[in-house]
């Protein structure tokens, strides 16, 4: 009874193909492949069009940034030793800290202790056409007061590291939602068939006791995977798996993957599987990628001049060098771009190790300014600089090497290019430095201003998920900073 | 198939005020066949038509939370609604079914409004309303505005199936449903799969291993009438069907090996994946699956596999940051373990209810902090005080599982130690008193073992002794002894009190941790050969203690108080103490005034007379048939309120629903009787018509095809290679991986150890998982992070997926030893091996394409690893498999690449 049964099975499979291949001649397999590359050819079982660019209807309004570049400083920098000059604290060194600034407050490792104020820890003088504030910690930064505007009015509302990170990336500290990349890669695709929208790199150098980044930090969250952010290494394999087996030379691989694609082909004749056709369009990319990335990735033909700007050493896995990739990875059409550097969080000895987190990021975070700007891209490219907190005005630790612990109420970052106001300071905090008591900035509201200056308006960009409509910037009020755009 | 059923009280519909007056309708509404089509004009069902609207549009300002409510006004519960549906009518009077008013009533008033302060939804929100929406309420107010629960809540109705004008293709009630919507649509089912195709697919969809080629042949060949139900029973009473389900099962409940937040530390939990293996593969019924893992600590006298089961109470993510603040975390867990139980058991989203009451659904705040009250007799304290930069972590209680051996081992390791420490003592006392006869004497120290509460040792000699060790009495942090016999006194080391300056520790240290600290004691203690022996003994002890499996458990502790969090905050304590409790809207758990415990809620969810267990089946049940099937009855598998996709076949889903609970919730029950249907055999080939009309296969009138997991992909590459493990339970596998990729872990600093025994071969549901550094080929074949609860993966296909089977070393071994094999058992010439690799594969032979194709790789090949031996070596030298001493490694090499292409082709890792 199978064996009929069977023939009839097959006959019907047949019938199908052949059927397809009428009503569907004339499609060739060249146009599929080109459309469905990399983070876009992620194709869902279900989904019946892939959006080509992002989603329809985006961007909301002209863009003035096509990109963004986030320049993470792990560990949460202290304000009160980079841009936010409090001459209160030097008169309130080492008096306990009134209680009006801290009752009632989240505190981290300080938590039952004795708060004492603790003045800056080094020096500070003003920068630029307009006295920008600036300490002496980042002599590069003294000249680019004039491209950056600070904001020093930074909220957010986690204390702890991870959490902290999550919340600065997704805007919420629950697990399982979008880092800000994934929206953006979501909402606007990338300007490239050939690298991911979002990518991810992490730099070598800092302390030697670094808090850790979790793969949260670019997680696509209820967003379809394809639009996560891929790590990119500096050193070692630039992807994962992106080089062939030892022993397989370039040729081989590629008579390979033909034979995988064909073979995809020779079941699916008539292209009845549209997953079978992103199928062997994906393998097509991977195998593209096994050269173009290692070749993106290897700075070294980049002109000494240029290398020397940074301060990078090709293959050294440096801040530098990845700040070099961000320009590079930037004009390949990646469309949001987030770099790492750990190593800012000071508890203890802070005057030694923000000056070497200061060293590593300082050269590199202006070559990437005046990079830009020199290739004219810094127009369209948003800059955006800073931790996932900022430190008390508190002291931590006893004796000669004091620190600060981790500060959430008001903290200083900074934006440039991609329509963002140059050589100002936007907002403040109290006269301690405690909390942000001028033109406040949320998380929320720098996510709203972002997403702004790329063309979306925060409010009606949304993801249905579980039945609500999500946002990067969620149910509470965010607002789009009108007072940092020029 | 028997649809057994069930009391009266199952089916009849929870009060709630004027809904009541409905239920004969809703009824009668589930009976009726609704058309999608378009064409004919169906009678409007109030949750598929009408809910969506009012969810969608109207809901965020009039629903079910107070806090951002509009005008009073809320349209999620019926008597509120009737307010603007009846507003054109005398108050009190009904609206009956074929009254034409629908322009007079007030909601569709506004929606159509041309005024734009009346209009709703406001034009600002940009929430409008389509043409076809309005036309729907229009359609739906003309025919009597009928109101229902939201779907889900409504418990499964039992219905007959429907005739169909074809009997003949039912083999079953599921074909029948299926059948009689199809002829509905004018469609038809689509013709049974091939035998090769249909064992393939069910070896995958019950074990998630390919047939082997014999089991191909032998059931090709088995033309007995009940070859197709043989092969199921064979399947379902396989040892891998528990991992291939429990693969499922993990992602529910967000199974990982760690803990998740900041330094993403190891914690002991594998036991308790066992537990879930041994639990499917025994085919516990799933109340008592649900009962265990919920509260397994609570049955009387609990077995070791019910406590293991309890694993699942601390599975969630953890945090060992420093500087954490205790309680912000404890509402953290609290709030995830909220999620989780709603999401796994309800299909609900009552985590969206933390901050404010659900905007779509009637659940309130209070809810979930209720729910959350049922979980605060979980310990959490301990190890937001201990186990900070290690791993794995000390997560007491754990229960300790050492194996007789290590027992052994243990117990005479401990032998050896205390004889050293005495025979030191020994020689001290002697030295001592050789000294004492030529000085004067000096005062004795005080001899005890000292825990100060950061745990910081403040041990003085005797306590080098360490105690007995008796592992499988270990002591839970209660002090209550979690198997075996309590742990005598004598067994615990004295533990300073205030009066001599220690403070009392606020938890007993588990044994495991006594130990720890008192041989740490004995470190550096002694001096000359005894000594240096004692240390020698001590790292030995240390090591052997550490060896241990052991696993997280529950133990109910005295409550903490739960109140509700305003706006979520931890901070403010201002909000009422809530005690534990089912959502409201639910009813009320009888308990005799006791404080209702985990146990009662997991009664609760798994009755199906007085509680939950009508949602429960419905929210398992409509899973089960997305494994089987490919997509749910439900589109929505994690949501099945109020924006939930309700289903297409709702009396199918029903008749599941009530066929699980009536068959004792038998997985493998209802497993099977899905997998019997004709519609589970049809073939997953789609015309294109089909594919147009139903692209989401909602209809059923073919099979789902879709690639395979991530673990499947390796489990089915590992096993045509012939190097799979198939070892059921035990610690994690580490596979290979790339080099530095936990570089960004701290706390402490990791380096990846993979094994380099037969554990690299082992199934995916064994490798280790990373929360935040999954296994990159397991995230690039979209296998979760398992932060949360995961219902669906989704299924892309990716490059990266490409260049993981490409490059891999994993792939890379598996396609040389694969190519040992057909060089070795595959015959002689070239189309032989070709025809045997396809069978190992895929199941069938090669065609004269696919053979000609390949053979030109293979030529291509040979040439190539001819003029390069030392290409040949380097590629044969992938992976940890010792490499085949073989006189032509050309040959070997060229068969390699042949293996790659077949073992990437899609067929090989598709289900069809």
């Amino acid at each position: 009874m199978y064996q009929s049964h069977d023939r009839a099975a097959q006959d019907f499979v047949r019938t199908i193909q052949r059927r397809t291949f009428l009503s569907q001649a004339g499609v060739g397999l060249g146009s599929l492949a080109l459309s469905t590359l990399l983070g876009r050819g992620a194709t869902p079982l279900r989904a019946a069009v892939e959006p080509a660019r992002g989603i329809p209807g985006l961007p909301h309004f002209a863009a003035k940034a096509k990109r963004v570049i986030f320049l993470c400083m792990a560990g949460g920098p202290s304000h009160l030793e980079t841009f936010d000059f409090k001459q209160k604290l030097i008169d309130l060194h080492d008096q306990p800290m009134p209680e009006s600034f801290t009752k009632g407050q989240p505190i981290a490792q300080l938590q039952g202790q004795v708060l004492k104020a603790h003045r800056p820890m080094v020096g500070f003088k003003q920068h630029g056409q307009n006295g920008q504030w600036m300490s002496d910690l980042m002599p590069w930064h003294h000249k680019m007061a004039d491209d950056i505007c600070i904001v020093k009015s930074m909220v957010t509302e986690q204390i702890n590291h991870d959490p902290a990170h999550t919340f600065m990336n997704a805007g919420t500290a629950i697990s399982g939602r979008p880092s800000m990349g994934a929206w953006i890669n979501y909402g606007l695709g990338a300007e490239t068939d050939n690298l991911p929208g979002f990518v991810v790199l992490t730099s070598i150098g800092g302390r030697n006791n670094d808090q850790p980044i979790a793969s949260r930090q670019w997680s696509s969250g209820f967003l379809p995977s394809r639009f996560q952010g891929v790590e990119f290494n500096s050193t070692g394999e630039p992807v994962h798996y992106v080089r062939s087996p030892a022993g397989v030379p370039q040729q081989l691989q590629q008579a390979t993957v033909s034979a995988i694609q064909e073979l995809d082909r020779l079941r699916n004749p008539m292209g009845t599987e549209p997953e079978v056709d992103t199928r062997i369009a994906a393998f097509e990319t991977a195998f593209r990628m096994q050269t173009s990335v290692p070749d993106l990735m290897d700075i070294s033909g980049e002109p000494e001049h240029v290398l020397k700007l940074y301060g990078a050493t090709p293959g050294d896995g440096s801040f530098a060098s990845n700040c070099l990739l961000a320009r590079r990875l930037a004009q390949r059409g990646v469309r949001f771009i987030h770099l790492y550097h750990r190593g800012w969080d000071h508890h203890g000895n802070l005057a030694r190790d923000i000056e070497r987190c200061a060293h590593y990021t300082d050269q590199a975070s202006y070559a990437l300014i005046a990079d830009l700007k020199q290739q004219g891209m810094l127009e369209d490219t948003l800059v955006i600089w800073g931790g996932e907190f900022g430190r008390t005005p508190m002291v931590q630790g006893k004796g000669e090497q004091p620190g600060r612990d981790h500060h959430i109420k008001g903290f200083s970052m900074w934006m440039a290019g991609g329509g963002i106001q140059p050589g100002i300071s936007y907002g403040n905090t109290d006269e301690l430095g405690y909390h942000s008591v001028e033109n406040p900035v949320h998380v929320r509201d720098m996510h709203a201003t972002m997403l702004h200056q790329l063309g979306i308006d925060h409010k009606r960009f949304s993801y249905r998920y579980q039945g609500l409509d999500m946002k990067l910037t969620g149910v509470e009020e965010a607002k789009v900073v009108r007072g940092i755009l020029s | 198939m028997q649809l057994i059923a069930l009391p009266a009280r199952f089916v009849s519909t929870s009060g709630m005020g004027k809904s009541i007056i409905y239920s004969g309708l809703l009824v009668t509404i589930l009976l009726g066949l609704n058309s999608v089509s378009a064409a004919a004009p169906a009678k409007v069902d109030f949750n598929r038509d009408i809910r969506p609207i009012l969810s969608n549009r109207c809901f965020a300002c009039h629903g079910p939370d107070s806090a951002s409510r509009e005008a009073d006004l809320r349209l999620d519960r019926e008597e509120d609604a009737r307010r603007v549906l009846t507003a054109a009518k005398p108050e009190g009077t009904e609206p009956k079914s074929g009254d034409k008013h629908s322009g007079e009533i007030e909601l569709l008033r506004r929606v159509l409004s041309k005024d734009p302060d009346e209009r709703m939804p406001p034009p600002e929100l940009s929430k409008d309303l389509t043409a076809a929406e309005i036309d729907l309420l229009r359609h739906w107010i003309d025919e009597g505005a009928v109101w229902s629960l939201p779907w889900s809540y409504v418990p499964p109705v039992k219905v007959a199936a429907p005739e169909v004008k074809d009997p003949a293709w039912s083999k079953n009630t599921i074909d029948r449903f299926i059948a009689a919507r199809l002829e509905k649509e004018g469609l038809k089912p689509s013709p049974a799969a091939d035998k090769v195709t249909l064992i393939r697919r069910l070896s995958i969809d019950l074990t998630g291993l390919p047939p082997k080629p014999a089991e191909v042949d032998a059931f090709v060949a088995d033309n007995s009438d009940d070859a197709y139900e043989k092969l199921v029973d064979r399947l379902l009473a396989s040892p891998h069907y528990g991992e291939r389900i429990a693969m499922y099962w993990l992602d529910l409940v967000r199974y990982a090996d760690t803990v998740g937040y900041h330094g993403d530390q190891e914690h002991r939990i594998f036991p308790y994946r066992d537990y879930v293996i041994n639990a499917l593969n025994r085919n516990l019924p799933f109340d008592q699956f649900t009962k265990e893992q919920l509260a397994g600590d609570l049955l009387p006298d609990p077995t070791l596999e019910q406590k293991l089961a309890t694993g699942y109470n601390r599975v969630l993510q953890t945090t060992h940051e420093g500087g954490l603040q205790e309680k912000e975390y404890l509402a953290i867990y609290g709030a995830d373990r909220v999620r989780n139980l709603s999401a796994v058991w309800m299909g609900g989203t009552l985590g969206c209810a933390q901050c404010h009451d659900h905007k779509f659904d009637p659940y309130t705040a209070k809810d979930f902090y209720s729910i959350q009250a049922f979980f605060a007799d979980i310990d959490e304290a301990q190890h937001l005080k201990r186990g900070a930069d290690r791993s794995p972590t000390l997560r007491a209680p754990e229960l300790e599982l050492p194996t007789e051996e290590q027992s052994k081992n243990i117990a005479q390791i401990t032998q050896r130690y205390e004889d050293l420490v005495a025979q030191a003592e020994a020689e001290k006392k002697a030295a001592e008193k050789a000294a004492a006869d030529a000085q004067p004497p000096k005062k004795d120290q005080p001899d005890a073992v000292a825990v100060t509460a950061d745990g910081s040792d403040t041990t003085k000699s005797e306590a080098a002794t360490p105690a007995t060790p008796a592992p499988s009495e270990s002591v839970g942090a209660d002090g209550a002894p979690l198997i075996g016999q309590p742990a005598t006194e004598a067994a615990t080391p004295a533990v300073a009190s205030p009066e001599n300056g220690v403070a009392k520790l606020p938890f007993k240290l588990s044994k495991e941790e006594r130990l720890q600290r008192a041989v740490k004691g004995g470190k550096g203690k002694y001096k000359g050969k005894t000594g240096e022996q004692i240390q020698q003994t001590r790292t030995e002890l240390l090591a052997a203690l550490e060896s241990m499996d052991r696993c997280m458990i529950t133990i109910a502790i005295a409550p903490r108080t739960i109140r509700i969090l305003p706006r979520g905050d931890w901070m403010n304590d201002s909000g009422e103490v809530v005690e534990p409790a089912i959502p409201a809207f639910l009813g009320k758990l009888e308990t005799g005034g006791k404080r209702p415990t985990r146990l009662d809620l997991a009664n609760w969810l798994t009755d199906s007379k007085n509680g939950a267990g009508g949602l429960t089946a419905h929210v398992m049940a409509n899973r089960f048939w997305y494994l089987m099937m490919g997509s749910g009855l439900s589109s929505s598998l994690d949501d099945f309120g109020g924006q939930g996709q309700p289903p297409v076949h709702p009396e199918l889903l029903d008749a599941l629903a009530i066929e699980f609970v009536g068959s004792g919730w038998d997985i493998k029950h209802l497993l099977k009787t899905i997998v019997m249907s004709e519609t589970y055999r049809q073939s997953s080939a789609a015309t294109p018509e089909l594919r147009q009309r139903d692209p989401n296969n909602q209809l059923y009138a073919r099979q789902s095809r879709f690639r395979y997991p991530a673990e499947t992909v390796r489990d089915t590459t590992l096993a045509i290679s012939g190097l799979l493990n198939l070892d059921v339970g035990g610690a994690s596998a580490k596979p290979y991986q790339p080099a530095g990729y936990y570089r960004h872990l701290n706390f402490p600093v990791r380096e990846y150890q993979m094994h380099k025994d037969d554990r690299q071969w082992r199934r995916g549901v064994y490798v280790h998982w990373q929360r935040q550094y999954l296994h990159p080929m397991l995230k690039a074949f979209d296998a979760p992070s398992r932060e949360e609860c995961t219902a669906e993966r989704p299924k892309s296909n990716t490059p990266l997926a490409a260049l993981v089977l490409l490059n891999d070393p994993t792939f890379v071994e598996a396609a040389r030893v694969f190519a040992a094999r057909i060089l070795k058992n595959g015959g002689s010439s070239a189309q032989e091996r070709l025809d045997f690799a396809f069978r190992q594969a895929v199941s069938r032979e090669a065609t004269p394409e696919e053979r000609k194709l390949l053979s030109k790789l293979l030529k291509d090949s040979k040439t190539y690893y001819h003029e390069h031996a030392e290409a040949s070596k380097e590629l044969l030298s992938i992976g940890l498999t010792p490499v085949a001493k073989i006189a032509n490694p050309a040959r070997l090499a060229a068969w390699t690449v042949v293996a790659r292409a077949i073992l990437s082709k899609d067929e090989t890792l598709t289900r069809e």
